[in-house]
């Protein structure tokens, strides 16, 4: 009995433990969370954006700028696998990885960094809202990796 | 005398003159174009507006008017004791696209959610006056994009019933400058004051409370903020990314959210703090990558955490603050840093040493920061072993070898009196005798077993 309990135990251990391997985003609570490279509350919840690392650590931004500003800094984190980074649908909030998000930016753009970049889940949803501001373009994520933030000017 | 006597002879024609042709100007002016009209109960104002020319002075009688307006000509609204404009929670309740305008007196409710909906949305308009209106139950109070000079004063402004990150802002200004904003009364919204790549705008004696950020500063330039209250938000004044921001004789009080503020400074430059009350915050005031600030004379007091650095800040000058009852000090994880202007330094309540020249000035250097808030910086948890004697021991080993490798933070000239008084005299004791009464028991119960201690053994 106790062997089977412990079998038990063990399993659940490897369970829970792979939980945390398939490095999921947290929900954002706009009570608590600040960003961790500006410190300004996540109030924009929709902007949010996430770096999940491998071991566990989960990294919050209030704006996908300020997530790229942190990943310059952490070069540790660009390994292959060292982390999953992701940003939200600004429309339904729906958490996406930053390497299937489509992006429309535009310098007007409001964000809670003014860096101008707004994710969506897929291209159409980025052009719709590029359609409706009347300005901006498209950036997938090999655009993004070219594209140049306030802080690199 | 007789010269006096000649002079006014002399001055009275012009003076005569003067005073006909302005009598004669104003007179015209109003005579032959303003015209008063007055909107009862029931008729539109939006209708009244139409009919308006520029010049107009639109009167409101009391009552709920159901409508959204937009005032795109040159009039002024001013609304009698219970005028009411209902703007259905859709959209803005009233949008101005006309310079040189007047809101007076109106309270302005129910506007929609969107972001960018308010009571009152000012669109590339500019020298217009908004005053002593009410605007309750708003997603933004006012909200000024592109445009010029306006002037806010003695407004009250309240969001919904909601989480702060639901609401907008009291006051948004995006874009424009030379904007007064005096007087007006913020609470329960998200930040109270946003400014928004703005330039040249004047805060004077505001009350911020029940909000997210008290003032929140974003990419603005030359923005003076005088005897404002900011009381009771997450954080007091937020200020990122913008140079040019003086805060003189604010009084900023009672942010203890535990990531709470009461002066956050991120990545700005040219900062003044001078002869605030920074009371009752988590953290008083933090400097994060600031450059070339002067913060003196201000009262910092029973703050959780005094004073914080963070990162590199550069050329900033310390002198002739207050540093009373704070549960920590100061809180340094930065560069190194002079903490005095070279001639005088700050008053800390923790100082230990004297002034034996009798200069005011105490003989040995007052240190800031230890090793232990280097770790806290890495190691949040062990906030736990705050004041154990293994930190104690510790913080004092570091001070007798200061070759452990924390950043040297001191006040080369603290001083031994503190240099600007106190002005909150009065404490919030409701009940002033009951403490004294149970001290006065405690004396006695302890005298007790003292005594009666004494003659068992």
């Amino acid at each position: 009995m106790i062997k089977k309990l412990g079998i038990l135990m063990v399993s659940l251990a490897v369970i829970s433990g792979c939980q945390n391997n398939t490095m999921e985003p947290e929900e954002i609570n706009p009570e608590i969370d600040v960003c961790e490279v500006c410190n300004m509350g996540i109030a924009h919840e929709h902007f949010a954006a996430e770096v999940v690392t491998k071991d566990g650590d989960i990294h919050k931004f209030d704006d996908i700028g300020c997530m790229e500003e942190f990943l310059q800094l952490e070069t540790s984190l660009k390994e292959e696998g060292a982390a999953k980074k992701y940003v939200r649908d600004m429309e339904t909030g729906e958490w996406l990885e930053l390497e299937e998000a489509y992006h429309a930016y535009h310098p007007e753009f409001w964000t809670p960094m003014a860096n101008g970049v707004v994710s969506f889940k897929d291209k159409k949803s980025a052009e719709k809202y590029v359609d409706e501001q009347e300005m901006g373009e498209i950036l997938d994520y090999q655009a993004l990796l070219k594209h140049e933030w306030s802080w690199e000017r | 005398m007789e010269r006096l006597n000649t002079l006014s002879r002399n001055l009275r024609t012009p003076v005569k003159i003067l005073f006909y042709t302005i009598l004669f100007l104003t007179m015209g002016s109003t005579d032959a174009f303003a015209e008063e009209i007055k909107v009862e109960k029931g008729k539109s104002i939006q209708a009244a507006i139409d009919r308006s020319n520029s010049g107009d002075i639109i009167g409101i009688g009391p009552g709920i008017y159901k409508e959204n307006l937009v005032i795109d000509k040159q009039i002024s609204l001013i609304g009698e004791e219970g005028a009411i404009v209902d703007g259905g929670a859709k959209g803005s309740v009233i949008t101005i696209t006309a310079s040189n305008t007047l809101i007076e007196g109106l309270t302005i409710q129910n506007s929609g959610t969107q972001q960018e909906d308010s009571g009152i949305y000012v669109k590339k308009a500019h020298d217009n006056g908004i005053k002593k209106n009410k605007l309750k139950n708003v997603h933004n109070g006012i909200y000024i994009a592109n445009s010029n000079n306006n002037q806010l004063i003695e407004n009250s402004i309240t969001s919904y019933e909601s989480h702060f990150s639901k609401r907008g802002n009291g006051i948004h200004l995006f874009k424009g400058d030379g904007h007064l904003l005096r007087g007006n009364e913020i609470s329960d919204v998200q930040d109270g004051i946003y400014f928004d790549f703005t330039r040249s705008v004047q805060v004077a004696e505001n009350h911020i409370l029940h909000s997210r950020y008290g003032m929140h500063f974003m990419f603005s330039e030359q923005i003076s903020a005088e005897k404002n209250k900011v009381e009771k938000n997450i954080t007091g004044l937020m200020v990122m990314d913008s140079s040019g921001i003086e805060f003189i004789g604010n009084r900023v009080s009672d942010h203890f959210h535990f990531r709470g503020f009461g002066i956050l400074i991120y990545e700005t430059k040219d900062v003044l703090v001078e002869g605030n009350e920074i009371l009752r915050n988590s953290t008083g005031l933090s400097l994060e990558n600031g450059a070339n600030t002067l913060t003196s004379k201000n009262i910092i007091a029973a703050n959780q955490v005094g004073l914080e650095f963070r990162g590199e800040n550069q050329q900033n000058i310390f002198s002739e603050n207050n540093f009373i009852g704070n549960v920590v000090q100061s809180k340094i994880s930065g560069g190194n840093m002079r903490l005095d202007n070279g001639e005088k330094g700050n008053y800390w309540d923790d100082y230990g040493s004297f002034d034996l020249s009798g200069d005011g000035i105490g003989e040995e250097a007052y240190k800031a920061g230890s090793l232990y808030d280097r770790l806290l910086q890495t190691q949040p948890y062990w906030q736990f072993y705050f004041e154990s004697p293994s930190i104690k021991l510790w913080t004092k080993a570091e001070s007798l070898f200061p070759s452990f490798g924390t950043a040297n933070v001191y006040d080369a000239m603290p001083l031994v009196e503190p240099a600007v008084k106190l002005q909150e005299t009065k404490q919030e004791s409701k009940r002033p005798l009951l403490p004294g009464a149970a001290g006065a028991l405690f004396i006695l119960f302890s005298l007790l077993v003292i005594v009666k201690g004494r003659k068992l053994l």
